[in-house]
């Protein structure tokens, strides 16, 4: 379905500020299958995700998405297999907007536009009714303009406009981080839902241990641009929170040691 | 009253100008400078294709079109060149200014005996009116032409904000406007950024253009300097536009624009007519512009002085 293969990406190659930000990245995704992506800070968790989504191109290897080489993609060419939600809930949709307006232009992702309606009664009726199962009310409210919403409430409506046409690939990029604790739950509620109900196939990056155990049938652990940890099957279904903690400990120790040293204790004790 | 006509005439036939700079100054938050040239360049298209004898709807279309093709450069330069946003439309402003002056083959290209859309105009009235010179509205006694050219602008104008309200809401149109509110989603969603910022600015363009082939064809001359200044004007306008309505939504800011093209022109008329320098307009427009743009800011921080913790 998703096949990664030995992505490279440096940012600012040559300079002080290079950033070797994936260094040989391989991935294979079954077609429905949920993956979470942990890792500490700057591992390339997001970088990873934004590589798949075509935010830039990577260096070396190949992305095949749908039996479809689009390594060499732009961005929003890719947008007609793959469905995003971003960490910023402000970014998913255009605020001066209307609700029903930004779910319009989500019905026709990556499909030619011309000079059509954006609206008619019929696909207003059915965003009244896709909205209305989000249970926040917001059925009654579709010709607000979507900035007068809440951080939560306006990651709900990306959700549902990430998934309006079904994608073959959904991309989470932690996307409950913004948001406080009661509408977090409510999301990830709805990311649930969605989930299952479409079958979707899903790379979601988060923060929270408690999601990754909770969610996804796939768990990989990141660490400087490499994939460290990969639990699937058996050892999926044992992991705790305190386990994924644990081996975030073990990152941190082996940090603190030289790089060189660590390779080498590692090879050795382990 | 002949000089209320006639300014608001004028002021109608910039509110085209004045749509086509809230496209791309509001719509998309781009400061584009083309439009100094691309007035000039509607105006000198059209001007020479009525020298030619060319039917006037096609050369005021053709001036529509040079506008347009003059935009899109400025998109093709800023998107795909990476060239600064602003240094882009100083770069095709500065050509154009020599291609306007080789379209017209001179600095200024009269009109005076040529078919044009404002002779169209009175030959219309004066075919429907049986050959009189004069009306009368509310006692006072109107010359058929100023009122003729004025109805055609009226006419006009609200066809072309008629038609611009039509494509914003269109897929193309709503994608358009995304573009500028939050260009990271419409992305997302399959929609090619700069694909859209070239033709928004090719539009916003054409209009510019047109307004510059009416002038030409009100006035009944083309220069090659009339269109400088032209941005600031355009930026005037929409400012008391968005003034007057009061709100966000786009089909008010066009017809805001448009109320506010003619306010301004009739209040520089008025100004004019109490003695004001013409040789100080532009500096009092961009002053205006400037208090226009800073007041709002100003007024709001004297207002609270603590800033309020933000609600969301």
């Amino acid at each position: 379905m998703l096949d990664l293969d030995q992505i490279l990406k440096t940012f600012n190659p040559g300079t002080p500020n290079e950033v070797r930000a994936l260094r040989g990245v391989s991935l294979r995704l079954e077609r429905g299958s949920f993956l979470i992506i942990i890792g500490t800070n700057g591992s390339g968790k997001s970088t990873l995700l934004n590589a798949v989504a075509g935010t830039f191109l990577v260096d070396t290897g190949r992305i095949t998405l749908a039996g479809q080489d689009i390594t060499r993609w732009s961005e929003h060419q890719r947008a007609r297999l793959v469905g995003r939600v971003f960490q910023n809930p402000f970014s998913g949709t255009a605020p001066t907007m209307s609700i029903a307006e930004n779910l319009a232009m989500a019905a026709l992702r990556g499909r030619p536009r011309g000079f059509g309606w954006a609206l008619n009664a019929r696909l207003k009726g059915e965003i009244r009714d896709r909205i209305r199962t989000l249970n926040m009310g917001l059925e009654d409210r579709v010709d607000n303009a979507i900035g007068s919403l809440s951080g939560g409430q306006r990651q709900a409506l990306t959700l549902l406009m990430a998934t309006w046409l079904k994608p073959e690939l959904l991309l989470l990029d932690e996307h409950t981080a913004a948001l406080d604790p009661k509408s977090a739950d409510q999301v990830i509620r709805l990311t649930h839902e969605i989930i299952q109900k479409d079958r979707l196939t899903t790379l979601m990056v988060t923060h929270s241990m408690q999601q990754a155990v909770n969610l996804g049938d796939r768990i990989v652990m990141m660490h400087r641009g490499q994939v460290l940890h990969d639990l699937q099957g058996a050892e999926r279904a044992r992991v705790r929170p305190e386990d994924l903690l644990a081996r975030f400990d073990q990152v941190r120790r082996r940090e603190q040691l030289d790089p060189a040293v660590a390779e080498l204790l590692q090879r050795s004790y382990v | 009253m002949s000089l209320l006509i006639g300014a608001s005439t004028i002021g109608l036939i910039l509110a085209l100008l004045a749509l086509g700079v809230y496209l791309s100054f509001r719509i998309f938050n781009f400061p584009d400078i083309t439009v100094d040239g691309s007035l000039t360049f509607g105006a000198s298209v059209t001007a020479i294709l009525l020298v030619r004898h060319v039917p006037p709807v096609l050369a005021t279309l053709a001036g529509f079109g040079a506008g347009f093709l003059a935009g899109a450069l400025t998109g093709i330069l800023h998107t795909k060149f990476k060239i600064h946003g602003l240094l882009s439309g100083i770069l095709v402003m500065t050509a154009l200014y020599s291609v306007n002056l080789h379209v017209m083959g001179k600095s200024n290209l009269p009109l005076l005996n040529e078919k044009t859309l404002a002779t169209a105009a009175e030959h219309l009235a004066m075919r429907l009116r049986g050959g009189e010179q004069d009306v009368g509205i509310l006692g006072w006694s109107v010359g058929l032409r100023d009122l003729s050219m004025l109805l055609g602008a009226v006419g006009l104008v609200g066809a072309v904000g008629g038609i611009l309200y039509a494509f914003f809401c269109t897929d193309l149109g709503t994608a358009m406007r995304a573009t500028g509110d939050n260009p990271q989603m419409i992305r997302a969603l399959g929609v090619s950024v700069d694909f859209i910022l070239i033709l928004g600015l090719a539009l916003s363009n054409g209009l510019v253009a047109l307004a510059g082939s009416l002038l030409a064809q009100y006035q009944g001359f083309a220069d090659v300097q009339m269109g400088i200044g032209m941005v600031v004007w355009g930026l005037a306008s929409v400012i008391i536009g968005e003034a007057l309505v009061g709100t966000q939504r786009f089909g008010f800011l066009i017809t805001g624009a448009v109320m506010g093209s003619v306010l301004f022109r009739l209040l520089v008329a008025i100004a004019l007519r109490w003695g004001l320098n013409p040789n100080d307009l532009k500096l009092i427009t961009a002053v205006f512009v400037f208090v226009a743009l800073v007041a709002p800011n100003l007024v709001r921080r004297l207002r609270s002085p603590v800033p309020k913790p933000n609600p969301a």
